[in-house]
């Protein structure tokens, strides 16, 4: 009678003891979706789901056209991920308004910490210099061309100096229904408005010493002027005032227009729709004082402040971006490294990346850091800017007038996040 | 007899001009839809690609979730159809029936519900159903499109059972029947076509929804269609081919089930059923 | 008879009384189960949303909150930008529903007639309303775009347009091709309806006004319109307020854009909401549309109720 008393209890605690190791769940969120960025995530996942056990992920993809609200909404009433996928341009708002978890204990800690490269670690703290999220890449500017184009126009070589797009453009936009620049007039353009502006101004600050913006000054003027000639010279399609990332990539491969300015990440669509030795990418123009300004962005990975699985989730960001996982990733959106061994890659020997590693090398190409910490940034990107340059594009604005009201906002915006 | 055939020439004409109106844009879609990916910008704007495709049609059949997708809007557009055009019957009959106190409030709070952005009641409702674990669900869906699709519905019943004259009922009611057995027995097999238009407008409403849907489900075993065409755009590339092709394979069944019911929809909303 | 002496009397009084309250809740009953739906799933959330516009309530921000009292509307009544988009709604709404209705009408009057093919005709012409809206946007914005869409270069062979550039990126004509697009999704709508109603008037009417000598154009207007103006009445309200608040078509196509143009108070709404992150402006934004909607229905509905007081 004991002996089974004793049976009976003992088989109790063992039950309850592996009830107590039952699988945790992490909810991993990713919101620049695709079909094949999703399968690969889950492939990554999977090693991580081999190598813990009693772990399960669930992932979660938003569709990209509204990730934003989508996410927004879900957080706050109060249905919050583990680990998100966090671009650029949302840092700010959820790191400023307390949302993210620093990881920066648990970078203290990790193997890795030392072979990533030195830009990975600075923009991973660009809120209060701390890493409020690990990026898993970088997206620098370079310069697509339609070789076809070119060569039915009579050009033999993609322009290194602002001078010389412009008389490419013209060259190019000669035939009928041709063009010289994809001009991302619509959402998200504000890249293209920004990398013209440094490019007359000679540099990339945003802010004088005293806080006030430099876009009133005479060189931002003059190049956000150039820009808007470009589309007043009919050097663009007049379409393009309202073109967003789909639209100018659309544009460049049906042959509409000759040259675009983006990421490696346009290459993937670019490269099935045309043939290698119709396009090249060279290093982005150069302006005054031979200097190149081409914006670099990012994405990375985050950790919730309310996550009840902090260590597990820092071990599925240490998995996403560890050594394997993150060149997985990158092979597939197709942006540039985070390890400084990385670069020797096979992939990125490939020809089609030489224009960015170029860019990387040379001393005269600063890759330009948008100030995406301000509280103010996500909403003058999304509003006033197309709606501003739009106007000016339209006619119905001047560039120096828009200049001067960017500024205001700015300045204001920079003295209120003090 | 000049004027007659003139008559009916502009008759056939404008019917023409209606019909071409009509179907243009949805042989666009289909050609779309029927383009290979490298001929869709070289030859945007011919008729008919020079080598019409399936391969959109199969990829998403066989690579993409977008069967789920299918069968989840089939299980939440039905269940809406048939929930609501119950519910709807039962308060579109008091309306037509009876006078009440608060009648016109309820007309009036319903009128309401059509009135403020879907948009802005997207955050409280989903505050609201996070705690019942309604959020992520296709169950959530269905109740949430119920009550959407309600008012409109009882305004259509309402008008059905109009036409219906009381002294059916009455008569029932006088030889025995209670008044939920007349209207289960005699009335309601009256208004069939009215049911068959009301389910027919409701089915099609849920069916195209796509705001609710994404804002409240998540997870790919709770996402309905329309939020399964958004997947084609992403930051990669808009696979144009591949979001026409399922939207067309999404469109059939809409418009299968609008071809069958629309004819009840006319004769339903007809008074012709009683009235003569 | 009972077993007791007066129960014979009381009970056909119970009987009586309890009948009639129960026949008095009896429509209750009928309609509780809508009225309670909508009211947990539809006025709770909007209830909630309205207050919204009293409080100083930005997005993800758990800090704010406060009540703030009318300092949205105050703002709302001095932004430009509000009144701009108030004055494409009036031209979006009044243009998109009109044209619904008038070629609706027209569509329903075709129909009426019996002739061949009639039955596939009906069915085919109705099928615009089985998409899905943000498919139509899709369509119809390809429709417009000269690189994929013919409509560019048809408008220009009939020397309707000057070029033939995309009608979305011309600030003066972008709200052409959401109208365009709405009145396609649109018109089976009103057809259906207005069908239905033309068949409901009894035929004997056209006849009697025939052999008094009333003319096609006579009879429509002193029968079928009259007859028919109730039911249209309705239905008008029902699409201006669907279209009102209707702002996917516009989203798709333009984005509210260029230089928000074709920006409307329902797409203004949704800009406040996620990229501005105000959610007290945007709320208060929507109420102020729930209200102007509210006085247009008043004004509908009593016009009805004269149009039909005048006929019975």
């Amino acid at each position: 009678m004991r002996r089974r008393l004793w049976l009976a209890a003992a088989t109790l605690g063992v039950s309850l003891y592996s009830g107590a190791e039952a699988a945790t769940t992490l909810k991993l969120v990713e919101v620049i979706t695709s079909p094949e960025r999703t399968e690969t995530l889950k492939a990554i996942v999977k090693t991580f789901e081999d190598a813990n056990p009693d772990t399960n992920v669930e992932i979660i993809s938003l569709p990209w056209g509204p990730s934003f609200e989508k996410l927004a909404t879900m957080v706050a009433a109060g249905d919050t991920p583990d680990v998100v996928e966090m671009p650029d341009m949302w840092l700010a708002l959820y790191a400023n308004n307390g949302w993210l978890e620093s990881l920066e204990p648990y970078l203290k800690n990790w193997e890795h910490t030392a072979e990533l490269n030195q830009r990975t670690l600075q923009l991973g703290r660009v809120i209060r210099n701390t890493a409020y999220m690990l990026p898993y890449g970088f997206y620098l500017r370079a310069l697509y061309y339609n070789k076809k184009m070119f060569a039915a126009a009579g050009v033999t070589a993609p322009p290194r100096t602002l001078d010389e797009f412009i008389a490419v453009s013209k060259t190019v936009s000669a035939t009928p229904g041709k063009y010289g620049y994809c001009l991302r007039g619509g959402p998200g353009g504000v890249n293209g408005w920004m990398m013209f502006g440094a490019l007359s101004a000679g540099d990339d600050v945003y802010f004088h010493a005293d806080g006030t913006s430099t876009f009133a000054d005479a060189g931002w003027i003059r190049g956000f002027t150039t820009l808007a000639d470009l589309y007043h010279g009919g050097l663009a399609p007049p379409d393009s005032v309202n073109w967003g990332y789909n639209d100018i990539v659309a544009g460049f491969y049906s042959g509409v227009c000759a040259m675009i300015d983006n990421d490696p990440d346009a290459l993937i669509a670019i490269a099935t729709r045309m043939k290698p030795d119709e396009y090249g990418i060279a290093p982005w123009i150069k302006g005054v004082g031979g200097k190149s300004f081409p914006t670099i962005g990012y994405g990375g990975w985050s950790m919730f402040a309310n996550s009840k699985h902090k260590d597990l989730a820092w071990k599925l960001i240490a998995t996403l971006d560890g050594v394997t996982g993150s060149l997985t990733w990158n092979r597939r959106i197709g942006a540039l490294p985070i390890y400084t061994a990385a670069a020797k890659d096979p992939m990125y020997a490939d020809a089609r990346f030489k224009g960015w590693f170029e860019e990387l090398a040379d001393p005269d190409v600063e890759p330009m850091i948008m100030p995406m910490d301000l509280r103010a940034w996500a909403l003058f990107v999304s509003s006033v800017v197309p709606r501003t340059s739009q106007s000016v594009l339209l006619g119905k604005l001047s560039a120096q007038d828009m200049a001067q009201q960017w500024a205001r906002i700015l300045t204001k915006a920079k003295q209120s996040q003090k | 007899m000049q004027r007659r055939v003139l008559y009916w020439i502009i008759h056939y004409a404008l019917i023409a001009l209606y019909l071409l109106f009509a179907l243009f844009p949805l042989f666009w879609l289909v050609k779309v839809a029927l383009t290979p990916n490298e001929l869709l910008y070289s030859e945007g704007i011919r008729l008919w690609p020079s080598r019409a495709s399936l391969e959109h049609f199969s990829f998403v059949l066989t690579h993409s979730d977008f069967p789920l997708f299918f069968r989840n809007s089939l299980i939440v557009s039905s269940a809406t159809a048939a929930v609501a055009t119950l519910l709807s019957s039962a308060c579109g009959y008091a309306l037509s029936r009876f006078h009440f106190r608060g009648k016109t409030l309820l007309v009036a709070l319903m009128l309401i519900t059509q009135m403020f952005p879907l948009v802005m009641l997207i955050a409280p409702m989903f505050r609201l159903l996070v705690p019942l674990g309604l959020v992520n669900s296709l169950t959530g869906l269905i109740i949430v499109y119920t009550a959407f699709n309600s008012p409109f519905a009882t305004f259509l019943m309402q008008s059905f059972f109009d036409a219906i004259p009381r002294e059916l009922e009455e008569a029932a009611m006088i030889d025995g029947a209670t008044r939920f057995g007349a209207f289960c027995r005699i009335i309601l097999p009256l208004t069939l076509p009215g049911l068959a238009a009301t389910a027919g407008f409701v089915f099609t409403a849920a069916w195209s929804e796509l705001l609710f849907a994404l804002m409240l489900n998540s997870s790919a075993q709770a996402s309905t269609f329309p939020v399964g065409l958004l997947s084609f755009v992403s930051k990669f590339s808009v696979d144009f081919g591949q979001m026409m092709a399922a939207g067309v394979l999404a469109l059939l069944p809409a418009c299968l089930f609008f071809l069958l019911i629309q004819r009840y929809l006319v004769r339903g909303l007809t008074a012709g059923a009683v009235k003569g | 008879m009972g077993a007791y002496p007066d129960e014979g009397q009381a009970e056909p009084e119970v009987n009586a009384r309890g009948r009639r309250l129960v026949s008095a809740a009896e429509p209750y009953f009928y309609a509780a189960p809508v009225l309670l739906l909508i009211l947990a799933v539809m006025l709770v959330p909007l209830a909630v949303g309205l207050s919204y516009a009293f409080r100083d309530l930005l997005l993800l921000d758990p800090s704010g909150g406060h009540f703030i009292g009318f300092d949205h509307f105050q703002e709302l009544a001095d932004d430009p930008i509000f009144r701009d988009s108030l004055l494409n709604t009036v031209v979006w709404t009044g243009a998109s529903v009109a044209l619904q209705f008038v070629l609706g009408l027209i569509l329903a009057l075709l129909l009426n007639r019996e002739f061949p093919g009639r039955r596939l005709v009906q069915a085919l012409v109705f099928l615009p309303w089985a998409v899905p809206t943000f498919l139509v946007g899709l369509d119809w914005a390809w429709l417009f775009n000269p690189v994929v869409g013919p409509l560019p270069h048809w408008l220009f062979a009939l020397h309707l347009t000057h070029d033939a550039n995309n009608l979305l990126a011309d600030p003066h004509w972008a709200l052409v091709g959401p109208i365009v697009a709405a009145v396609w999704w649109g018109i089976p709508f009103f057809a259906i309806t207005t069908l239905a109603a033309l068949q409901s008037i009894p035929q004997d009417l056209y006849e009697a006004a025939a052999i008094d000598g009333a003319g096609v154009l006579e009879q429509f207007r002193s029968i079928t319109l009259p007859l028919l103006a109730p039911t249209l009445a309705i239905t008008i309200l029902l699409r201006t307020i669907w279209v009102a608040n209707f702002a996917d078509l516009i989203v798709v196509m333009t984005n509210g854009g260029p230089a928000d143009s074709t920006q409307t108070v329902a797409s203004y709404i949704f800009t406040s909401a996620f990229r501005r992150l105000d959610f007290g402006y945007a709320s208060a934004i929507a109420t102020v549309l729930l209200l102007l909607l509210l006085l247009y229905a008043l004004a509908i509905l009593t016009l009805r109720r004269a149009m039909l007081l005048r006929h019975t």
